[in-house]
Formats: C-alpha cells, sequence, structure tokens
C-alpha cells in the first residue's frame, strides 16, 4: 500500500481538517450565546456579518502563510520578529490551543454526563477521550485528516436530517421582525458571532502542511464558509422551531430543540440520541486539531522529538479540562477563549504581517 | 517484538469496552412513568393511611402530584390476577412541597425507581393553578435531564389525577391523551398540544396562553375548551368553551377543520363543513390608539341539512345559506372577540405578536402592559364564508 512519507495533506483534506476544527461545541450552545446579547431574532443577519469578518482575517492568515512555504507560524514568527518576540507569540498561541483543546474535551463530557450517562465519573469519560486523541495524533496530520474524513460526512448528515426533521416546530414568527430594533442590536451580537469562529487559528500552521500550497486562499475559504453555512442554518432552525425566549434560557439550545418533538414511527423516534453521539465524534476532532496544534508548536518552539511532547501534553490537557468548576464556569471559559482569539488576531497576524511589510520594504529600498 | 507486545496490550485494552455502559440500567428495572397529574396538596387516600402510623416528614402539602407507571411485568406475561390484567398502568400519588421530593418518596413506596424519560402527558388542575404559578410547578420539568421538553401540557377543570384514571380496560389514559391529537383534522376543538418548551418560552416572556382543558365523568376523559394561562400573574384565569376554543384556533391559524352548524329559517339544522380556513390580522396603529382587523375566510360545503325545502344546488342558493353559516361564525368570533377583551382582558390570539412584527415600535412601547392596551384596542372581524359544493348531490 501506498504510504505517504512526507505527511502532507491534500486541499480536499485540508478544507474538512478546517471544518471540524472550527465547528464544534459552539453548535449545541452558539444560538444562545448570539441571542443573550442581542435580545432579538435578528441572530441569523449577525451570523451573516461576522462571517465575513472572520473570511478577511483567514484571507489574511493564508497569504502571511504562503510567505513562508513549507513552515508554520512557529517557525515563521522566529524570522518575522526575532527569536525571542517570535518565541514568546506561539507560547501565547500554544497556551490558547491547550485552553482550547480542554475546553472541548470538557464539554463533550458535560454533554455526555448531563444526556447520555449520567452517574459515570468525569474521569472516565475525559481520559479514554484524551488517550484516543494522543493515538491519533501520534500518527500525524495525514492520518488526523484522514479521520476527519470519515467523521465528517456522517455528523453533517445526522445534524441536517435532525434539523429536517425539526422542521414542524419551525415558525417563520419566532424569526420575525427583521430589524425591529434596527442595527445597534446586529452590533452588539457581532463579537458572540466572531467567537464562535475561534479555532480558526490553525489557518498559520495548516497552510504549511498543504501539498499545494498555491490552492490556500481557496481551500480555506472553503474550509470556513461549511461552519459559516451550518452556523446560520441552525440559528435559522433553533431560534425559529424554539423562540428568542426559550433560546436565552436553555443551556443546551440546539440540542433542546431536537428534545423538543418525537417522530412517531420514525426508525428513532429521539433524534437528539444519534446527534449527541455524532456530535461527540465532531468534538473530539475538534479537541484532536487543537491536541495536534499545541503540541507541534512545542515540538517546533523548543525543537524537541513530537512524540516525547505529544506524551507530556496528555497530562496538562487532562488539566486543562477539569480546571472549571461548574458548567458556568466552563461557559464562561468558552467565552474568554473568544475573547482571546481576539487578542491573539491582533497579535499575531496582523502585527507579524506589518513587521513583515516592514521590513520587506525596507530589504527591497537596501538591496 | 517491541511492536508485537505493544499489538498484545493495545488488544488488551479493548476487554474494556466489552464491559458495557458504566451507567447503563436495564429497563426492567425501572419504574417508567408517561403520565403526570398536579393537583391542590392534600394527602392522597392512600398516603393518609401510611400517615397514620407516623409515615411522615416535614412538608406544607402544597401539591399532589400522581404519576401513571406504565409496569412492564403485566403487559407480556398473562396474568392471573383480574386486576392487573384490566389495568395495564398503576397510578401512585403523594403529597408535598416539592415536585422532585413528591418523586423521591415513591422510591420509599415502589419496588423500582422512577424514570422520566418517556413522560408524555402533565396534566395540572386549574384549581392548583390559581394558587401557584405556571413557573413555579414547572420549574422542575424544565430543569429535569430525564423529562424531554417535547412533553405535553393539559390543564383539568376537576381533579387532575382522575383525568389519568379510565374504566376501559387496556386503555393506557396518558397514551389516549397523547394521541387525542389525531382528531385535529376532524376538529379544531382539539388543540395544537402546547409542549414543555413552548411553555418556557410563554412564560419567560410573560405572555398569556391556552392550555386544553380537559373534563372527566364516568371513567372516560373530553377535551373540552380551554383554560387561559394570564402572562403576567401565572396564574389560571378562566375558561374558554369549546366554540370559543375553536373560534381560537382558526383565527391563530392553528386549526383549519371542524364544522358551523346554523338553524335555517325554519329552525332546522344546516351544517357546514369547513375544508380550509385562512386568517389574516392586520394591525394597524394611530397615534396612542392600536386596532386590528381579523379577515377570516372559509372554504367548505354543505354536508347535512334537514331543511324540508327544496335544496337546488345552484350558486345563488349557495349564497343565501352561506350569508347564514356567516351569521352564525361571525357571532361565534364576536362572542370569543368579547370574552377575550372584556371577560378576561387576555390577549391569547397573538394579536401582540402580529404588532410585534407589523409594528415594532409600537409593540415596544405597549408590550408593558400589553393585556391591558389589548382590551381597549378596536378589532374589526370580518367573516367570509364560500360554498364549493353540496357533497355528493345535486338538484335543480
Amino acid at each position: 500500500m501506498f504510504v505517504r512519507t512526507d505527511d502532507k495533506i491534500t486541499s480536499s483534506q485540508a478544507v474538512v481538517f478546517l471544518t471540524n476544527t472550527v465547528l464544534g461545541a459552539g453548535i449545541l450552545t452558539m444560538p444562545r450565546g448570539i441571542t443573550q446579547a442581542m435580545k432579538t431574532p435578528d441572530s441569523w443577519l449577525t451570523i451573516l456579518v461576522g462571517g465575513m469578518v472572520v473570511m478577511l482575517v483567514i484571507l489574511l492568515m493564508v497569504k502571511l502563510g504562503q510567505q513562508f512555504p513549507g513552515k508554520t507560524v512557529f517557525q515563521y514568527s522566529a524570522i518575522i520578529a526575532g527569536r525571542i518576540p517570535g518565541g514568546l507569540l506561539s507560547l501565547l498561541l500554544i497556551g490558547y490551543f491547550i485552553s482550547v483543546a480542554g475546553f472541548e474535551i470538557r464539554s463533550l463530557a458535560e454533554v455526555t454526563l448531563f444526556f447520555l450517562l449520567e452517574g459515570t465519573p468525569m474521569w472516565a469519560i475525559v481520559i479514554p477521550f484524551i488517550w484516543a486523541g494522543a493515538y491519533l495524533v501520534s500518527g500525524g496530520i495525514n492520518s488526523i485528516a484522514r479521520v476527519y474524513q470519515i467523521v465528517f460526512p456522517i455528523t453533517i448528515f445526522v445534524l441536517l436530517l435532525s434539523f429536517a426533521v425539526s422542521f414542524r416546530l419551525f415558525d417563520i414568527d419566532n424569526l420575525r421582525p427583521v430589524l425591529g430594533s434596527g442595527l445597534p442590536p446586529v452590533m452588539k451580537g457581532l463579537k458572540s458571532s466572531i467567537l464562535v469562529y475561534a479555532g480558526c487559528e490553525v489557518v498559520l500552521t495548516l497552510v504549511a502542511f498543504m501539498q499545494y500550497p498555491q490552492q490556500a486562499v481557496k481551500a480555506m475559504l472553503g474550509g470556513i464558509a461549511i461552519p459559516f453555512g451550518l452556523y446560520l442554518l441552525t440559528v435559522v432552525f433553533v431560534v425559529g422551531g424554539l423562540s428568542i425566549d426559550s433560546v436565552m434560557t436553555s443551556a443546551w439550545p440546539t440540542i433542546d430543540l431536537i428534545r423538543s418533538f418525537e417522530v412517531t414511527g420514525f426508525f428513532v423516534e429521539r433524534l437528539e440520541f444519534p446527534l449527541m453521539v455524532v456530535w461527540l465524534m465532531q468534538m473530539f476532532c475538534n479537541f484532536c486539531s487543537f491536541f495536534f496544534q499545541s503540541s507541534l508548536g512545542l515540538s517546533q518552539v523548543f525543537k524537541l522529538p513530537f512524540p516525547a511532547v505529544l506524551l507530556g501534553m496528555v497530562p496538562v490537557i487532562y488539566l486543562a479540562a477539569m480546571v472549571p468548576k461548574s458548567l458556568e464556569d466552563v461557559f464562561g471559559l468558552g467565552d474568554e477563549i473568544g475573547k482571546m482569539s481576539l487578542v491573539l488576531f491582533m497579535l499575531i497576524p496582523v502585527m507579524l504581517s506589518l513587521v513583515w511589510l516592514v521590513r520587506k520594504k525596507g530589504r527591497i529600498a537596501h538591496g | 517484538m517491541v511492536s508485537r507486545i505493544r499489538a498484545a496490550l493495545l488488544c488488551l485494552c479493548l476487554t474494556l469496552p466489552l464491559s458495557g455502559c458504566w451507567s447503563s440500567k436495564e429497563i426492567e428495572n425501572l419504574a417508567v412513568y408517561a403520565g403526570l397529574a398536579l393537583d391542590t396538596g392534600q394527602p392522597a387516600p392512600v398516603e393518609k393511611d401510611l400517615e397514620a402510623q407516623g409515615a411522615e416528614y416535614v412538608k406544607q402539602n402544597k401539591v399532589m402530584a400522581t404519576v401513571q407507571i406504565i409496569p412492564i411485568k403485566a403487559m407480556g406475561s398473562k396474568d392471573k390476577d383480574q386486576k392487573a390484567a384490566q389495568h395495564p398502568y398503576l397510578n401512585v400519588s403523594g403529597s408535598g412541597d416539592s415536585i422532585l421530593e413528591i418523586f423521591r418518596q415513591f422510591s420509599i413506596r415502589l419496588d423500582r425507581p422512577i424514570i422520566g424519560h418517556h413522560l408524555k402527558v402533565i396534566v395540572i388542575s386549574s384549581e392548583l393553578l390559581k394558587r401557584q404559578t405556571m413557573d413555579q410547578l414547572m420549574d422542575f420539568l424544565l430543569r429535569d435531564n430525564d423529562i424531554r421538553p417535547s412533553t405535553m401540557v393539559f390543564l383539568s377543570h376537576g381533579q387532575a389525577r382522575e383525568a389519568l384514571e379510565s374504566s376501559q380496560p387496556n386503555d393506557v389514559p396518558a397514551f389516549h391523551i397523547r394521541d387525542m391529537r389525531l382528531n385535529q383534522g376532524r376538529t379544531s376543538k382539539v388543540l395544537e398540544p402546547v409542549t414543555l418548551s413552548r411553555i418556557d418560552a410563554l412564560s419567560h416572556a410573560d405572555k398569556s396562553f391556552v392550555l386544553q382543558n380537559i373534563v372527566t365523568g364516568g371513567g372516560e376523559l373530553a377535551f373540552s375548551g380551554a383554560g387561559i394561562i394570564k402572562g403576567a400573574s401565572g396564574h389560571w384565569i378562566g375558561t374558554l368553551g369549546q366554540e370559543d376554543t375553536e373560534c381560537l384556533a382558526w383565527l391563530a391559524k392553528s386549526g383549519k377543520s371542524g364544522v358551523i352548524k346554523a338553524y335555517d329559517e325554519d329552525n332546522e339544522p344546516l351544517t357546514y363543513e369547513i375544508k380550509s380556513v385562512r386568517s389574516k390580522v392586520r394591525s394597524a396603529v394611530d397615534g396612542d390608539r392600536i386596532s386590528f382587523r381579523v379577515s377570516l375566510s372559509f372554504e367548505g360545503r354543505i354536508i347535512e341539512t334537514w331543511s324540508k325545502r327544496r335544496m337546488p344546488t345552484s350558486d345563488t342558493h349557495a349564497e343565501k345559506l352561506a350569508a347564514i353559516i356567516e351569521e352564525r361564525v361571525s357571532a361565534m368570533m364576536q362572542t370569543l372577540l368579547h370574552k377575550l377583551q372584556s371577560d378576561y382582558k387576555t390577549d391569547v390570539a397573538g394579536f401582540g405578536q402580529k404588532l410585534s412584527i407589523q409594528h415594532p415600535s409600537a409593540w415596544k412601547k405597549a408590550k408593558d402592559d400589553w393585556d391591558d392596551v389589548f382590551s381597549r384596542s378596536k378589532i374589526d372581524l370580518d367573516c367570509d364564508v364560500t360554498i364549493t359544493d353540496f357533497g355528493s348531490f345535486v338538484e335543480k
């Protein structure tokens, strides 16, 4: 059998990789976060605007990555900003990836414990997932991407099926009036709607692994367009099915939507169970992405062997997952992660690009 | 060698999932309840006997909860016990102040733990809703992770626990009530059931709404009208009759079926079967004055008449009969609107939502005391009845 030795991914694998990294626990809680900030049914507009902003951000990150073929952000930040400042920026990014990995695995455990396996201890869910993740990540980006290619169609199919069946609850009046309070609420919700794209920072390393980096713009925009479309669909169906008042008070609004009806005579009467089970796989993919990114970062910054870093990360991720004491803490952490992602965006792609432009100009002038 | 040891170790790990789910519970060891009735607090008959022997704990008896357990044991095997064969369900009542605490008290009386995954129907007595608010009663039911938000909620005129009793053998009242919705195609007196998730949204928004009302008698039950829950207080304030209820369903677009019966000039019954209903509510704002224009148009056929006169199936005659039906349906709608605006001063027909969509700024000003504003608004009614045919009957 043909085994790749260069550990590169094709463009379609890159699309799925980005999609599965962004699309995680957010889809279960996102309608609440945005609606709470806005208090109007216009959340779908906010998602539209937020998505456009994120696409611009991704464009910038890809362009930056394309300047350094085959190099990840952990390597080229040192080239652009110097060894120490670049290393510090990389460490920030690594810390961010670790906390997102912990957050994803914790959300996974919370959903499982509340709806599926009441009575199972938290560690009995978290630890097997971390080990399974470590096994997958040890295979490198190619094996991760191939697992994603298997998981992605299944989860999307079940999600779309659940939404299609939930159409019986859909009431267009729940989404009206459009812009009843004008534009200010849309702007207020914008922050929350950009937060749901947290994780798109992987673009900074992903471009380096692409077999054909020249297709990176298309692939990365495609990879973000899928979560963008699904987020739009989610808010429309969840708010349209439950109304904003119910969404605002629900801990997991998307699951509550699916729990709000029974399909008598269907092969599964209650779609929340298939949805939750496949969504666990999705959150697992999510987690693996960040696990991979943070381990990769550490090994590249400190020039350590990747397998050793990976094993060392296992307890760190476990601790990161167990830090929040309550569900409220978990949601709080989710918000913090979103804010961190904004700060990191200002620090890394924007600042690095500026410095890079200045240095390039300088070199041309002197050269 | 190393890789072989590693493979063997990995294989050993595979034995771990063989043990199955960590927290699995066999369904035979659980008492699944399909119905829940909430009544005003008073010790249930069995409880009185138990309490007489000192089976007590600290409580104020604010509510009595009855769960309808579907015994799996009795279902499959043919029991010699006649009683068990008659009733495929078991009702257990207990009273106290907290619904969860009452549920846990059941655990010192039953042989299996009760589980709410398959709760289908909740019946609340109107009397209880006079004393407690909807929010208080629904709090636990919405928080719990077993009970699904798809559970349907009903009101009962008398005691709610009686709605969960049936004299028919092999009839589980909870399933009976759940399946009643199948009749919606025949009459709009059967409302679309209100689920827990709807109640959550409605009471969070302080909106008033109606719940189907159940009356019982002779071991049978009937859906009769609907009880009004006032959004501002969360209490039950009154009941709409059967005809008001179907008018409400037609108006709010949730029902499109039923019959309209009127009396012709000889006072003989004339029955019109509805094929479709179209309803349109337009709001108008003039300064602080809010008014609505309701247009209802019915399409259907004359399906029964006791008239001794000739019944030509001509268009001119159809128009004459349509006028009789129109007058009747207008009167029914007027009665409903009068009840909502003057008797109960409550908007349960979605006028507020129409206003919020059509005139968002006016709604914002009025929404805090909407029921009050609604009761003072002018509502114009416009009914239109079309007769498409006279059934399989032609006469010149």
